[in-house]
């Protein structure tokens, strides 16, 4: 019930295209606003940091900010992270924090004191309840320039509008791994359950949050991206376009009964996606695009240049 | 040529203005489309319009006679439900392409996406590329041709038409077959390609309906028809005539069983609430009661013209098809007698009905039949139907018995099949289509009418949040008590959610999202008399809808076999001597006495509990009788208020 929308700059960003990369995936959102009023998020490929970590926490603005960013930093330091800076933005928390572990362990001995939103040493998720208009000066999204990244706008029809049920998702516990998701699941408690099984936590009962955790632990079992792309295709059920993102790729993945639409654009800068071409025309307007949609049951994975 | 910028025009504003160049017989071409949605839609005029780029959503949809040439791709539902004239598209078709066709010609020169052709009934929808999966699902008539190959399941449970393929057919859909095509075919084909200079491919598959599908293989046995208290209420015998009746037909039969009418099971309903304060004088002050404001407005909230009711209370949707000719003239008559609104129910808009409804609000079902342009334009509001509260998540029925030739020609289907109406639009899969649709139904009028949604009640506090964000103007929101042309017996009993409760849910659901009465609600589902109309609005609905009450004002036995035919009183058959014993004027005149008695009890209720205006009405003059109704609704139980029934 929703739009989704990624773009992937092949290389370095050209001279030639009029907008910054968190500009660009702003006006996808908002040329497909009508599909997602509720809420809207970015999920931000920054410059890659080397033995530290970009962290992002929800704390509640109308509740005690100052002791939830104490608990955090208390979480963290439990787990010998040492927190180099922090900055409040919005409802959220950033950190950089200096990291040599495992991520996962360290999520795992923390996600149930504080509200993750991501890790990564590049990923940087950014999502809030309102539009993509009014949130992305507040988050300085234009300011964001990075190769590639995701976003979406949200039309809640199950779970509440909150912050934490905005979308993308972050594939808990692997750093830089970042979901959008346009669908519903439809066997959602079977695979949440089996999941939980096996260890695995969920913050929300949203199923696109379903989607990154089940990626993160097809992960986990030594998959590789596009292999858990593959299996989800055979094990999640429903119908649904969804974006995976990566410190230099983006994946998608297309249920079989296509119901979700999802639009792509490609020449030889870049790979631009959206829920509906309208979307696409924002960032070359006037222009009549050689667009395709991706058929149904399949998915992919475009790679940013090494 | 007029030219038109999009660059520096809204959608809304272009497509009046192509309106307007239309009434003028002016070409016009489109600069900076930029794959924008409702392009030219609702355009009834012979012109030619030139899109010189790309276009979104519902390209060319609802038109009756513009020649369309898109330079680029179309999204979704291009040439949705056109009936005249032609579309071309220079590069890619999305989804649905041709949905709903009634005529006309749609050419795509490149690809079409998924469900091509889903439910058309006339015209020709040619790929000169390949199609993606079910092209031609549902389809009712009309021509498909595809150059390329053809996706799976091509031909997908069709009834009607024919689906020619040049390339390779991946696979049939059910009740699918192949057949040869024959010369006469071939010739036409070749004529249409030579026409929009398109290579002839070498041979063709013809892809047909198999036929197995189409009618139920025993019919039903005709019955007596049993009286109500022998099956239903605490008196009834567990083994009851009914159940027994029933495992008989099934024997015989060996499926499930339709009918028609509301459940008889009981629920808790309104008639298990009662007004707190003793009305036992209520009625008896003439003065008060003329003095209650009753008229009421709904449907204005986004601009459109509102539904002027004398009351709060509409006739509820009812098909012509279920319902006679006969029939739905006289509920014309009453609903303008009484000043309230009439609703067509599927199936299209019957001329005489329009022509006696003052207010009449035109319903767009799955199948889109009869749904067209020129009687959107000539109703006085537009609704969606997603469920029914009979039987929420299913499509209506009209079984082979009723759908004569007129009807199933005004529905633009073949006559003699044992009509199912797909259970869903093809267009309208989720909350983000359902908004697209929407606006496409408001570009088509002008954004004059207001549009509304026919919700059953199944996931009520979902539904209702949806429906307030995707802008629709009120709700119709139908319980388990309502009643049916056809479901299957089960499903009228069991399959949806009590009035009450719907109503509760609905209610629930606005107030966790901040917006209490930002969304009329206009209840349904097992509605007696003024008095449950009272309550429900007490309960918080904004009106109420009349279906089998109004029936059985008209003389309805309650026989509950609507779906065979057989209607003794005239109303829920087309045999011609049945309905020729409904006389109109007599019926319609008793319809709209009972209308009235509702008027009176409204006022006479509202005044006795010291109000002027029947919006005074809330939940604080409320009681429960019982202690399940008490718990639906959290009102007070007190089951001595015996009184205020």
């Amino acid at each position: 019930m929703c739009a989704i929308a990624g773009l992937l700059f092949k290389k370095a960003r050209p001279a030639h295209f009029p907008m910054t990369t968190g500009s660009a995936l702003t006006e996808i959102l908002d040329a497909t606003l009508h599909r997602g009023p509720d809420s809207a998020g970015w999920a931000l490929y920054r410059p890659p940091l080397e033995g530290e970590l970009r962290m992002r926490f929800f704390i509640d603005a109308n509740g005690d900010a100052q002791k939830e960013i104490a608990a955090v930093h208390t979480a963290l330091e439990a787990q010998g992270a040492t927190v180099l800076d922090g900055e409040v933005l919005g409802c959220t928390y950033g950190v950089r924090v200096g990291f040599a572990g495992d991520v996962l362990a360290l999520t795992r001995a923390i996600e149930r004191r504080v509200r993750l939103v991501s890790i990564g040493a590049s990923l940087d998720i950014i999502k809030d309840v309102g539009q993509p208009y009014a949130l992305a000066p507040r988050y300085a999204i234009h300011e964001f320039d990075g190769g590639h990244g995701i976003a979406h706008i949200r039309l809640a029809t199950e779970s509440g509008v909150h912050p934490d049920t905005a979308h993308p998702f972050w594939a808990c516990g692997f750093a830089d791994v970042a979901t959008v998701h346009n669908g519903q699941l439809t066997n959602y408690w079977i695979m949440r359950r089996r999941l939980e099984r096996r260890g695995m936590v969920f913050q929300t009962e949203n199923d696109t949050e379903l989607i990154a955790v089940y990626l993160a632990y097809r992960m986990s079992r030594g998959a590789d991206l596009e292999e858990a792309l593959r299996t989800s295709l055979e094990e999640l059920d429903g119908t649904y376009s969804y974006l995976v993102a990566t410190r230099d790729a983006i994946g998608y993945a297309k249920d079989k009964l296509a119901a979700k639409p999802m639009v792509k654009y490609e020449d030889e800068d870049l790979i631009a996606i959206s829920s509906e071409e309208v979307g696409l025309n924002r960032l070359f307007p006037g222009r009549a695009l050689a667009t395709s949609e991706p058929a149904p049951l399949t998915y992919g994975l475009w790679r940013r240049a090494a | 040529m007029e030219s038109i910028d999009l660059a520096t025009m809204t959608i809304r504003t272009a497509n009046e203005v192509i309106r307007g160049h239309g009434a003028a017989h002016q070409d016009v071409q489109i600069f900076n489309p930029d794959a924008k949605h409702y392009l030219c839609v609702g355009l009834t005029n012979p012109i030619r319009v030139r899109i010189r780029g790309s276009a979104g959503y519902f390209c060319g949809g609802l038109t009756d006679g513009p020649r369309i040439e898109v330079q680029n791709n179309v999204s979704w539902g291009v040439g949705d439900n056109m009936l005249a004239g032609s579309i071309v598209v220079g590069g890619n078709a999305g989804a649905i392409a041709g949905e709903a066709m009634r005529g006309g010609e749609i050419v795509i020169k490149g690809n079409m996406g998924s469900r091509a052709g889903q439910v058309m009934k006339k015209g020709t929808l040619c790929c000169a590329g390949d199609s993606s999966f079910m092209a031609g699902y549902m389809m009712y008539g009309g021509r498909m041709i595809i150059l390329g190959d053809s996706g799976e399941k091509v031909g997908e449970d069709m009834a009607g038409g024919a689906i020619f393929v040049g390339g390779r057919v991946t696979s049939l859909g059910s009740d699918a077959r192949l057949e040869a095509p024959t010369e006469e075919e071939l010739e036409e084909i070749r004529t249409f390609l030579a026409r929009h200079g398109l290579p002839m491919p070498d041979r063709f598959k013809k892809i047909v309906c198999a036929g197995g599908q189409l009618t139920y293989p025993t019919p039903e046995p005709r019955l007596r028809s049993l009286p109500h208290p022998r099956f239903t209420g605490s008196r009834a015998d567990y083994w009851n005539e009914k159940v027994v009746e029933d495992n008989r037909v099934k024997a015989h039969i060996g499926r499930y069983r339709i009918r028609g009418y509301g459940a008889a099971r009981p629920v808790p309903h309104l008639t298990d609430l009662a007004f707190r304060k003793d009305l036992s004088g209520a009625g008896t002050d003439p003065a008060a009661i003329a003095g209650v404001h009753l008229r009421t407005f709904i449907g204005g909230k986004h601009g459109a013209r509102a539904l002027d009711l004398s009351m709060p209370v509409m006739i509820a949707p009812m098909s012509y098809g279920a319902l006679s000719g006969r029939m739905k003239r006289a509920l014309g008559i009453a609903s303008r007698l009484s000043g309230i609104s009439e609703n067509t129910g599927e199936g299209g808009m019957y001329a005489y009905e329009r022509a006696e409804a003052r207010q009449l609000i035109a319903q767009c079902l799955s199948g889109r039949f009869g749904w067209n342009i020129h009687d959107m334009k000539r109703a006085d509001g537009l609704e969606l139907y997603i469920s029914q509260g009979a039987k929420p998540g299913l499509g209506g029925q009209l079984m082979a018995s009723k759908l004569t030739p007129e009807i199933a020609a005004m529905r633009g289907i073949p006559a003699g099949m044992d009509l199912r109406s797909p259970s869903r639009h093809p267009d309208v899969l989720g909350g983000d289509d359902l908004i697209m649709k929407i606006e496409e139904l408001r570009e088509a009028v002008g954004w004059r009418l207001p549009v509304s949604l026919k919700l059953g009640a199944g996931r009520t506090r979902d539904d209702i949040k949806i429906a307030l964000k995707d802008g629709l103007d009120f709700v119709e929101l139908d319980g388990l008590q309502g009643g049916t042309g056809a479901a299957g017996n089960e499903v009228a009993e069991y399959v949806g959610i009590p009035t009450l409760a719907a109503l509760m849910e609905a209610l629930e659901g606005l107030e966790e999202i901040d917006a209490k009465g930002q969304l009329p609600i206009v209840l349904m589902g097992g509605i007696q008399n003024g008095v449950d109309a009272a309550k429900a609005l007490a309960l918080g609905a904004d009106a109420v809808g009349l279906g089998t009450a109004m029936l059985i004002a008209a003389g309805c036995i309650a026989c509950m076999q609507c779906s065979v035919g057989n209607c003794v009183a005239g109303l829920a058959t087309q045999k011609a001597d049945h309905v020729a014993r409904f006389d109109i004027e007599r019926r319609a005149l008793s319809m709209h006495r009972y209308l009235e008695s509702i008027r009176r009890q409204l006022a006479a209720i509202t005044a006795a509990l010291g109000y002027d205006d029947v919006r005074g009405l809330n939940r604080n003059d409320l009681v429960a009788l019982t202690p399940e109704a008490a718990a639906m609704t959290r009102l007070p139980y007190e089951p001595s208020a015996g009184q205020g029934r």
